[in-house]
C-alpha cells in the first residue's frame, strides 16, 4: 500500500507526516518527527523504553503501528518539560541517580509521570507496580523509587497538600 | 508480500463486510500487542489490517443474566472494573498479573482470546466462569461457549469472516468463589510456566453444585481438566477430595519441554498449584459462608 497520511498531536503541536501503514510509531517518532528521545530496546513490547503517553495512558509506541495513532495526542519525554523548565521528576531523576546509562530512563520516566498524573502520593508497591513494564539493566529501581517519592513530595507541596490520603 | 492495507471502519457492519472479501488475507488489528510481532517475524503477512478501534466494542454492560464485555475491552478497563472485581475476581486478579501496564493499556481481552496462545492468562478464569463468545459475519451472528472454541495453537472455531465482538460471562450464584493462579519467572511481563483458574459452587446442602478447574499452558489449549471437576461435582468438600482432584488435573496436563521449563516441572506445578487454587477457592468459601 501507498504511504498514509498520519495527523495527529505530538507535544501539543499539530503533526502530520506520510508512513508505510505498517511503521510503528516509535519510528515514526524517531526518523518522521526526529523526536529520538523516545528509544528501541526490544522492538517486541517487553523492555518499555519505547514508552510514550498516547490520549494519557502509558504505551509501548512499539507495539503501536502509526496509523493507529491518527487522531490521538501523544507525550513524549521531549515534551515533559515546560517552558524551558524541567519536570520535578527529570529533576528528581538526577538527584536520586535513578540512572546508569539512561537508555531506560525517558521510558521509565514517562511510566513515572502516568502515575504521578494519577497519584501524587504513591505507595513504593504502586510505583513498581506503575514502572513494572520498564526494564532497567545497569543501576535497578531503587533510584527510580526515591525519583518518584521526592517528585511526588514537590508535586503535593505545589498542589497544597497531600490529596490521596 | 509487502505492506498491508490498512483501514479503520466507522462501523461494525463495513468492518464485517470487508472481513467477508478479504476473508484469511485480512487480519483484525486493535492493540497489536501481539499481531505487531507476528507480522514482524513474518508469522502473519496480511494484506488487508483492519483496526477495531473506532467500532466502540470497548464496553463492559451488566444485564439481567449476564455480563457483556465488548472485544476490544483493554486489560487495564478489565482491571478498573467494579463490577468484575465483585463478580469475577479471578478475572481481575489474571488482569492484575497480565504483563505491564503499557501493554495492558493497549492488549485487549479479545485479541488474548483470538490469539489463542495455549499460555493466554484471561483465558482459564473466562473458561471457569463458563464464559461464550459472539462471533459476528455480514450476515449472521453465533455465540459459542468457550470451552471446545481453541482447537490448538493459534487455532480457534472462528471462520475467516468472521469478528469476535463480544464476551458474555453468566452471572454466578452467590455461592461461588474463585482463583486465579499464574507461575512465571517473574511477576511481571512473564509468559506463564503454569496458570490454572479454579471455580466452586455449592449448592444449598453445602455440596459442590459447579466445579471448574481449568489448566493453562500445559497442553496445546488452555483446557479443562474434566475428570477433576467430576471428583468434586455434587460432593461436601474435603481437604482428601481437594488432593484427589489435584493429582487427577495432573493427569489431564501433557505439557511441552521449552526454554521457560520442563516438561515434568510444569506437571508438578500443576499439581500443586491446583491443590493450592483449591484450598483458597473453598476457603473463601468457607470464609463467607453464615455457618462457617
Amino acid at each position: 500500500m501507498a504511504e498514509m497520511n498520519i495527523e495527529f498531536t505530538v507535544n501539543g503541536k499539530l503533526e502530520q507526516v506520510t508512513a508505510e501503514p505498517d511503521k510503528t510509531l516509535l519510528y515514526v517518532l524517531r526518523q518522521d518527527l526526529g523526536l529520538t528521545g523516545t528509544k528501541d530496546g526490544c522492538s517486541s513490547g517487553d523492555c518499555g523504553a519505547c514508552v510514550v503517553m498516547l490520549d494519557g495512558k502509558p504505551v509501548n509506541s512499539c507495539m503501536v503501528l502509526g496509523p493507529q495513532a491518527a487522531g490521538c495526542s501523544i507525550l513524549t519525554i521531549e515534551g515533559l518539560a515546560q517552558n524551558g523548565e524541567l519536570h520535578p521528576l527529570q529533576r528528581s531523576f538526577g538527584e536520586t541517580w535513578a540512572f546508569q546509562c539512561g537508555f531506560c530512563t525517558p521510558g521509565m520516566l514517562i511510566s513515572c509521570y502516568a502515575l504521578l498524573e494519577l497519584n501524587d502520593n504513591p505507595t513504593r508497591e504502586e510505583i513498581l507496580t506503575a514502572i513494572a513494564g520498564n526494564f532497567c539493566r545497569c543501576t535497578g529501581y531503587q533510584g527510580v523509587v526515591k525519583a518518584v517519592d521526592l517528585a511526588a513530595a514537590e508535586l503535593r507541596a505545589a498542589n497544597g497538600g497531600a490529596r490521596n490520603d | 508480500m509487502g505492506i498491508p492495507n490498512y483501514t479503520a471502519p466507522t462501523t461494525l457492519k463495513e468492518a464485517l463486510l470487508l472481513k467477508k472479501k478479504t476473508g484469511a488475507a485480512a487480519r483484525i488489528i486493535v492493540g497489536g500487542t501481539d499481531l505487531i510481532l507476528k507480522m514482524r517475524d513474518k508469522v502473519f503477512s496480511p494484506t488487508v489490517l483492519i483496526d477495531l478501534r473506532s467500532l466502540s466494542l470497548d464496553t463492559i454492560s451488566l444485564t439481567a443474566d449476564k455480563l457483556c464485555l465488548g472485544a476490544c475491552v483493554t486489560q487495564s478497563q478489565l482491571l478498573a472494573s467494579a463490577d468484575i472485581a465483585r463478580m469475577y475476581p479471578a478475572l481481575t486478579e489474571a488482569c492484575r498479573e497480565f504483563a505491564g501496564p503499557p501493554i495492558r493499556n493497549r492488549g485487549t481481552l479479545g485479541g488474548n482470546i483470538v490469539n489463542a496462545s495455549p499460555a493466554a492468562d484471561l483465558v482459564p478464569p473466562l473458561l471457569a466462569y463458563d464464559a461464550s463468545v459472539v462471533l459476528a459475519t455480514a450476515d449472521s451472528e453465533r455465540e459459542l461457549p468457550l470451552t471446545g472454541f481453541f482447537t490448538g495453537p493459534g487455532q480457534t472455531l472462528m471462520r475467516a469472516d468472521e469478528i469476535l465482538t463480544e464476551i458474555r460471562l453468566p452471572l454466578m450464584p452467590s455461592t461461588t468463589a474463585a482463583t486465579f493462579i499464574k507461575l512465571g519467572q517473574r511477576r511481571s511481563m512473564a509468559i506463564s510456566l503454569v496458570n490454572l483458574a479454579t471455580r466452586l459452587t455449592l449448592d444449598e446442602h453445602g455440596a459442590v453444585s459447579a466445579a471448574r478447574i481449568v489448566l493453562g499452558s500445559v497442553a496445546a489449549t488452555p483446557i479443562r481438566a474434566h475428570a477433576a471437576e467430576s471428583i468434586l461435582t455434587g460432593k461436601p468438600l474435603t481437604d482428601g477430595l481437594l488432593e484427589q482432584a489435584a493429582r487427577e488435573a495432573r493427569m489431564a496436563a501433557d505439557p511441552i519441554s521449552d526454554v521457560r521449563a520442563s516438561h515434568s516441572y510444569r506437571l508438578k506445578m500443576t499439581e500443586v498449584l491446583v491443590r493450592r487454587a483449591l484450598l483458597a477457592t473453598w476457603g473463601e468459601l468457607r470464609g463467607s459462608a453464615p455457618d462457617g
